[in-house]
């Protein structure tokens, strides 16, 4: 597992409706400092996201000895991993597996496409999914 | 990058020495220096300083010491200042061709320079100056020369210096000879120092660095860009597996030094790489370069000097980046992060690069700091405490000596590591990195906000405004946090906007904004943070910045902190204590509160009136509803509604702190004062409080805002916004929370407005507008007007009319073309309005306006007491069927004092419909069993198909009917022909009036038609001939027998144009008016030729059941001139009652047009026995006029 990884999900409005800590390492950078890092890199998939068909844009920025790997759904929906770890395939199966989760949740008829998700459950499989394969 | 020494960034030039002959010096070397590639000169005026460029005397026997280190500092500026690849001896011809002593002097100066360059490979040119080309030195003596020289013949070079043309030549020639000597002398050495490098034949690893950045420069001066960058990797890979290796120097200085040549090889490397154009490859060099010597941190207390060329490594990448002209290969993927091209697309961009050295230099002061405040350290500085003074760079590039002075002579010493340590940390206060931090992000942030990329530019923004932050300008740091928190707000990055808006209250605080402070507390404490982990230590200071967490309790502290500083009870206290804010009742703060305000979210008014409109001076209900999403209850102590009618205004008191509201209706005896049992906002929750208001004026009445007063020195002014049109909260929008209604009545909620129409006083005055059914065209319509005042005194009272068109379409005409058309071109008009008394319009008095124009009219009314009225009668006039709305509006005062007094409107309209009275029609009628030969009719004129032919000089039948069409019975006094008053039209035709019309008016009630018959003679031959117009004089029929008489109105109608021709041939048919069964009687065809011409005819008659005739049935016949011919025929009737005589055809041979009668010219009345008439007259009469 990654010594420190940064989850975090943003609507396509750009508000971020998710976000995780999910990485093993003690917390020496506050989730913020990543986000800023996430927020910066919005930039650079907003250019990327319409230059190819597939979701996984795999690694789009570094920061230093992390690497900012990005999914775009269908919905414009970002999913963005902090990571350190070069393990390509293993956040391409959670990127995969965090969409389906992501499409259940959108298929609640009480959830509100583009607000929080604050479902437990979801935060629950997201964490076990990064311990998986991150 | 430029910190490095000139010799480095550039490129090296070849070096050339000119010796003697110092005039000419200037001219060469400015030549050389503009050749391409250029050749720099070392110019020494005589042969006395030619020991410039002696070599040093070394021992040849000393064995070579161990080299002190890896590249010495002054090499390269050696080779490309000091030591010329060629020197050339220029001599002039007269030292050539002279005197002995002259050669003699020559031969030893020439000695002396060949035995300065002994040793050195330096190639030996001669130049021999002529000032003419016929100053030629002998053959001879040429060859003497370039013995005593040791040169080639070519390397003999005859300099013509006189002649412009020649000098060029000669200058061309020294050039490309200076050129390949330098070459083949670069070459050369180049070749030596690789050969030690392929045989190993060194001692030590630092001598292959040394010996690869040699070789790497030699090819450089050859342009050999290749080489010199295949030599500089080599070196830079040798260097970099002597890290672990060397053991020269003490640890700390030699990982010093090994990153110093480190840098400079890679900044060649990159340099050259970036002018190949190979961008990729230097960008790819660059990550290698970094991620090679990362974690080569080495000992912890000069952490900070790795960091710092760790962060000059970006710098200077950045700066190469930028200057560098290659741009990015089109031929790259735009996919970035694949296996073809692993670079990001920032990785292109300088400001990334930038941002990344600004972060490194920020972990340099990070650790600088540590080092600062580490215990041992801090023993280790005061112990070394005595930093040795002269420390200063040494022979060898990344190293550091001490000069040490011990009377005269001076000796360098190395330093031990304590000591450089020491030495570099008195260095490293020097400087002030925050500056530098700054400008590197500055320029990120400048850079990328031109890349359109605003969030990266804005977290360099963030990066950049903490640094003021830390350098104390609070007022920089504030505006560029105010820019970031923007983009936060707006993108809805809760935590992010957390902090910056930490650093604001922070600034805000030292920079003594009391408001300031307030808002951006009040903003920090209504974010969506719900998250209440993370716990706090002194060791997340750094990471979080002066606002802490983003956690919900910090919310809570936020908010109290700032309503202790409201209420003066607690002051918050800056760290440093410097400056501290103050909030006394003389200087309240007043937050403004208006609908793109972040601080919406903390406090939210809703106002809703419950109806739409209201009746002036009745009571209506208002909900105010109030929301805050603050963390902890608000109490608010006084609330003020204000409208956009002050009167309206009204202030809500908590009953719970002020009991009784006397005090203050005494303070506040304009205002209304209400109270409320409780005036507390919760978090998420609507305070609801519904109120009476009392409407003021007419018109419209708006809730403009909510003041809450909180404490004496304190007071939030909100705008207030209707429910209908609330905007969502932006921040909260997409919580999960509970939504509630700002009203208990969820149609108010959705509906509800915060402006409420106060309808208009009811007026007490009657406007009446009478109508008598529909207008008609032409006539003069009349519409009474009545003002009746039924509890109102009418004061200048002003009415106005306008006709607008029913169907729409606005004014029946616009003003500008009521002036550019006559009358007729209106549909409708407004002639006149009468009633007003004589008297009244004589006086010039400028209250009695009455002005008229077509469809709109304004009339003053005299002034009415209660009970009076008023009536006058609008002229309307139609000019064409038309509907019309009429509206009369009548404006009033109730009294004299037109100001004070309000102004009552009564309006009234009227649809009125305009109808053509009279629809006229007319007829043409031969003369009965006539029928003249119309050539027209045979062969129609083109144009004139439609016309009606007439006879010239033949009577001819007008039948004028005129038809009732409108619903009103009208009164017909009379119907007649006017010809046109010229001369002409008179005599072409004359019209009489035959018959249908008695003296006495004739009544049409409504569908009923009159007919006027005329005769009409045509005198002339013509195709348009003028028959007259039709003049219908009517009237309404006014059976109520009222006073008012209508008028007589006249009804024109223009009768076509006709044809009139003069007939060839008439035929005319005669038969008995009635005929009885089985009596004979005579039917004849009489044909008359009206031409002088024979005109042939034929002519021939039909069998027919009813009749048996004598005759023929088919003939034909001559016609003299101006004769005429009678065809007779006898029939008796077999058949009674109305019966067709047999068919009669008499065809004209020359107009080949045939007669066929009509149906009515054809029957004749069979009676089956003689009938008795009683008037014989009348009977004889009818058969004589036919």
């Amino acid at each position: 597992m990654a010594s420190t990884a940064c989850f975090i999900i943003v609507s396509r409005n750009d508000i971020p409706i998710y976000e995780a800590e999910v990485g093993s390492a003690p917390k020496e950078e506050a989730a913020h400092q990543h986000q800023f890092i996430l927020h910066a890199a919005l930039d650079i998939v907003q250019d990327l996201a319409w230059t190819t068909s597939a979701m996984f844009l795999k690694a789009v920025e570094r920061f230093n000895d992390l690497v900012v790997s990005v999914y775009v759904t269908a919905g414009h929906t970002r999913l963005m991993l902090l990571h350190d770890s070069r393990n390509e395939d293993g956040i391409k199966s959670f990127f995969q597996e965090v969409h389906e989760l992501y499409i259940k949740i959108l298929l609640n008829p009480l959830y509100l496409s583009g607000s929080r998700i604050t479902s437990s459950h979801f935060d629950t499989k997201v964490r076990a999914l990064a311990r998986k394969y991150l | 990058m430029e910190d490095y020494p000139e010799e480095l960034r550039t490129p090296p030039v070849s070096l050339v020495s000119l010796v003697g002959c110092p005039e000419l010096h200037h001219a060469i070397s400015a030549f050389l220096h503009s050749e391409q590639p250029p050749i720099n000169t070392l110019a020494l005026p005589d042969f006395s300083k030619i020991s410039v460029l002696a070599r040093k005397q070394k021992d040849p026997l000393a064995s070579t010491p161990p080299p002190a280190g890896i590249l010495k500092r002054d090499w390269l500026l050696k080779h490309r200042t000091k030591i010329p690849a060629v020197a050339a001896a220029l001599f002039s011809s007269e030292q050539v061709a002279g005197d002995p002593a002259q050669w003699l002097q020559l031969c030893t100066d020439l000695e002396n320079l060949k035995a300065v360059l002994r040793g050195r490979s330096t190639k030996l040119v001669v130049v021999l100056v002529q000032t003419s080309v016929n100053d030629e030195v002998s053959e001879d003596l040429m060859i003497a020369l370039r013995k005593r020289a040791e040169i080639d013949s070519k390397h003999l070079i005859v300099f013509v210096q006189n002649d412009a043309s020649e000098l060029r030549i000669s200058l061309n020639r020294l050039a490309s000879i200076f050129a390949e000597l330098c070459n083949t002398y670069y070459r050369e050495e180049g070749r030596k120092i690789k050969a030690r490098i392929e045989k190993k034949s060194f001692t030590s690893s630092e001598l292959n660095v040394r010996y690869c950045f040699e070789a790497a420069v030699y090819a450089e001066f050859r342009r050999d860009w290749a080489e010199a960058l295949r030599f500089y990797e080599d070196g830079y890979r040798a260097l970099r597996e002597m890290i672990g290796t060397s053991t020269r120097l003490p640890p700390i200085q030699r990982l010093v030094e090994i990153k110093a040549v480190a840098e400079q090889l890679h900044f060649k490397i990159s340099t050259l790489l970036l002018h190949g154009g190979k961008v990729v490859e230097a960008i790819t060099w660059f990550n290698k370069h970094i991620a090679g010597y990362e974690r080569l941190v080495g000992a912890p207390e000069i952490a900070f000097l790795h960091w710092e060329w760790f962060s000059r490594q970006f710098l200077v990448f950045a700066e190469l980046l930028e200057t560098s002209s290659a741009a990015i290969p089109s031929t790259l993927s735009p996919r970035f992060g694949t296996s073809e091209n692993p670079l990001t697309d920032w990785e292109f961009q300088p400001a990334y690069y930038y941002q990344l050295a600004a972060n490194y230099l920020r972990e340099k002061r990070y650790c600088l700091e540590c080092c600062a405040s580490m215990p041992e350290y801090s023993e280790l500085s005061t112990k070394v405490g005595d930093v040795p003074e002269s420390v200063m760079p040494s022979a060898y590039v990344g190293q550091y000596a001490r000069l040490f002075e011990q009377g005269d002579t001076i000796t360098v010493l190395l330093l031990s590591d304590s000591e450089y340590v020491s030495y570099a940390h008195m260095e490293a206060q020097r400087f002030q990195d925050t500056y530098e931090i700054i400008a590197l992000f500055r320029k990120a942030y400048e850079s990328f906000s031109g890349l359109k990329a605003p969030r990266i530019a804005s977290y360099c923004g963030n990066r950049m405004a903490r640094e003021y932050f830390i350098a104390k300008e609070f007022g920089n740091a504030k505006q560029l946090f105010d820019g970031v928190a923007c983009l936060y707000r707006q993108e809805g990055w809760v935590t992010l906007l957390w902090e910056s808006l930490g650093y604001l209250r922070e600034c805000s605080q030292r920079l003594g904004s009391a408001k300031d402070f307030v808002e951006y507390s009040l903003e920090m404490a209504a974010l969506p943070i719900f998250s209440d982990i993370g716990v706090e230590n002194s060791e997340n200071k750094r990471v979080y910045g002066p606002a802490g967490p983003a956690t919900l309790s910090m919310r809570q502290t936020v908010q109290e902190e700032v309503f202790n500083l409201l209420k003066g009870e607690h002051v918050p206290v800056t760290t440093d204590g410097s400056c501290i804010l103050h909030v006394t009742e003389d200087e309240p703060i007043c937050l403004d509160i208006d609908l793109v305000s972040p601080l919406r979210v903390a406090f939210l008014a809703s106002v809703a009136f419950h109806d739409q409109s209201v009746k002036p001076g009745s009571p209506t209900m208002i909900t105010v509803s109030l929301l805050s999403q603050l963390p902890c209850p608000i109490e608010v102590d006084q609330l003020e509604i204000q409208f956009n009618q002050s009167t309206c205004n009204f202030i809500i008191v908590n009953a719970q702190k002020y009991p009784s509201t006397e005090k203050f209706t005494e303070d506040d005896q304009r205002s209304l004062v209400e109270t409320a049992p409780s005036l507390t906002l919760s978090t998420n929750k609507w305070l609801r409080l519904t109120y009476e208001v009392k409407s003021g004026q007419s018109g419209k009445l708006e809730c403009l805002s909510v003041s809450a007063k909180i404490g004496h020195s304190f007071m939030i002014s909100c705008r207030a916004e209707s429910p209908a049109s609330m905007e969502d909260l932006p921040l909260w929008k997409f919580e999960e929370w509970v939504e509630s209604f700002p009203t208990k009545d969820p149609g108010l909620a959705f509906y509800g407005q915060k402006v409420i129409q106060v309808e208009e006083p009811e007026p007490q005055v009657d406007l009446i507008l009478g109508t008598s059914g529909p207008a008609l065209v032409g006539e003069d319509f009349i519409v009474p007007v009545t003002v009746e005042s039924k509890g109102h005194a009418v004061h200048s009272g002003e009415l106005k009319i306008n006709l607008v068109d029913a169907r729409g379409g606005g004014m029946l005409m616009s003003p500008r073309d009521a002036e550019s058309f006559s009358s007729d071109r209106k549909h409708v008009e407004l002639l006149g309005i009468s009633g007003i008394p004589e008297e009244d319009e004589s006086q010039t008095d400028l209250d009695n306006v009455r002005k008229i124009q077509h469809s709109f009219g304004v009339v003053s009314i005299p002034i009415l007491g209660v009970g009076e009225s008023w009536s006058s009668k609008l002229e309307i006039k139609w000019h064409r069927p038309k509907s019309v709305m009429l509206y009369v509006s009548l404006g009033y005062c109730t009294n004299s004092t037109e100001a004070a007094s309000q102004r009552f409107n009564v309006h009234r309209s009227l649809q009125i419909e305009g109808k053509i009275p009279i629809i006229i029609s007319h007829r043409f009628m031969m003369p009965f069993r006539q029928e003249p030969l119309l050539l027209s009719k045979v062969r129609a004129l083109p144009g004139y198909e439609h016309r009606v032919s007439l006879a010239v000089n033949a009577i001819s039948i007008l039948i004028v009917s005129a038809r009732n069409c409108s619903e009103v019975p009208l009164r017909l006094l009379s119907m007649s022909i006017e010809m046109d008053d010229d001369d002409d039209s008179q005599n072409s035709c004359s019209v009489q009036h035959i018959g249908g019309f008695t003296d006495n008016a004739v009544l049409l009630v409504s569908g009923e038609e009159f007919k006027g018959v005329f005769s009409v003679t045509p005198h002339v031959d013509t195709l348009n001939l003028d028959v007259g117009t039709v003049c219908i004089n009517w009237t309404r029929d006014s059976k109520l027998g009222s006073e008012q008489q209508d008028s007589i109105v006249v009804t024109k109608q223009r009768l076509p144009d006709v044809k009139s021709e003069k007939p060839p041939i008439v035929v005319n048919l005669e038969c008995p008016a009635h005929a009885i069964l089985g009596v004979p009687f005579s039917f004849y065809v009489r044909v008359r030729n009206l031409t002088s011409l024979l005109q042939e005819i034929k002519y021939s008659l039909g069998d027919s059941q009813s009749f048996v005739f004598c005759g023929p049935h088919n003939d034909a016949a001559f016609i003299l001139p101006k004769a005429e011919h009678l065809i007779s025929y006898k029939l008796v009737a077999l058949g009674s009652g109305p019966q067709q005589l047999p068919r009669i055809t008499v065809t004209s041979v020359r107009y080949s047009a045939a007669l066929n009668t009509t149906a009515a010219a054809a029957t004749v009345f069979v009676y089956p026995s003689e009938p008795k008439f009683n008037m014989e007259e009348s009977k004889q009469e009818t058969v004589s006029s036919q």
